[in-house]
């Protein structure tokens, strides 16, 4: 479901997404299959539209096992990241920004195809559903 | 984000009349808040500068700009911006300010309604 839209129409003044070469072409993460941590649901490894699978496609749970690259397994934390909040890249594209229960870090991680759209679409209406701030704020435009 | 010359030790007198520029729209912020609080980023364009360091509480070298990339909601309503380092990409969660833009706050807080990634007309049959 994330759009990649062709090369030619993305917006150029975007910084190209950091080289990864850790663990991508030997195959290891990227097959190895997890349970999740909020809902344990057995989850495949392989994801439609990434090559790296960091978060339940249910309940959009994910765990601190990387630090900088997708797949380096360099964070000692292991703490459950919880779906934060919603952003969107100047392409259009949606990132789940997960906040770690244990250490407090926050990351950005690209949608997959198979995430739950209803869970996406909570995430992204979480500002708008408290009507207090929301309306408070248009009012003082 | 705050100045160079803010002095924490001594937050009476320094930071009430300590003003900061802002690295992207050249507002000059007065660093202490309406409400007592220190702030952390631009109230006009809510861009903000990686002086401090997130995981380690020091100060960061860095000192890049930060930008706003979306809104999170705690559990008890409040709003935090999270802000994305341009440099070294590092992520951080500030609370909203009284006095900050109503009208960047709620275009970020919109915007992934803007492009979804799915048609919305299956929302309609729930």
């Amino acid at each position: 479901m994330p759009r990649r839209k062709p090369a030619s129409s993305r917006s150029g003044g975007r910084r190209e997404q950091r080289h990864k070469d850790v663990l991508h072409g030997q195959g290891q993460h990227r097959s190895q299959p997890f349970r999740c941590v909020g809902c344990r649901l057995d989850v495949p490894g392989s994801a439609p539209g990434t090559a790296h699978r960091n978060h339940c496609p249910n309940c959009l749970a994910s765990l601190h096992v990387d630090r900088r690259v997708p797949g380096d397994r360099a964070a000692s934390c292991r703490g459950r990241m919880e779906a934060l909040s919603m952003s969107v890249r100047p392409d259009g594209e949606w990132l789940i920004v997960h906040h770690c229960l244990s250490c407090g870090a926050l990351s950005a991680n690209r949608i997959a195809g198979d995430d739950n759209a209803l869970a996406l679409m909570r995430l992204a209406l979480r500002p708008l559903r408290d009507s207090k701030v929301a309306g408070s704020a248009l009012l003082a435009l | 984000m705050s100045s160079n010359h803010a002095q924490p030790s001594n937050p009476d007198n320094s930071l009430k009349i300590d003003t900061f520029t802002c690295v992207w729209c050249g507002l000059t912020v007065s660093t202490l808040a309406a409400d007592g609080r220190r702030r952390n980023h631009c109230p006009s364009c809510l861009h903000s500068r990686h002086v401090l360091d997130q995981a380690e509480g020091g100060p960061s070298e860095c000192r890049s700009r930060m930008t706003p990339i979306s809104i999170a909601v705690l559990r008890n309503g409040d709003w935090m911006v999270i802000h994305r380092c341009v440099r070294c990409d590092t992520l951080t969660s500030n609370p909203v300010c009284t006095d900050d833009n109503q009208l960047i706050l709620m275009r970020m807080a919109v915007r992934p309604l803007a492009q979804p990634p799915f048609p919305l007309e299956a929302f309609g049959d729930l």
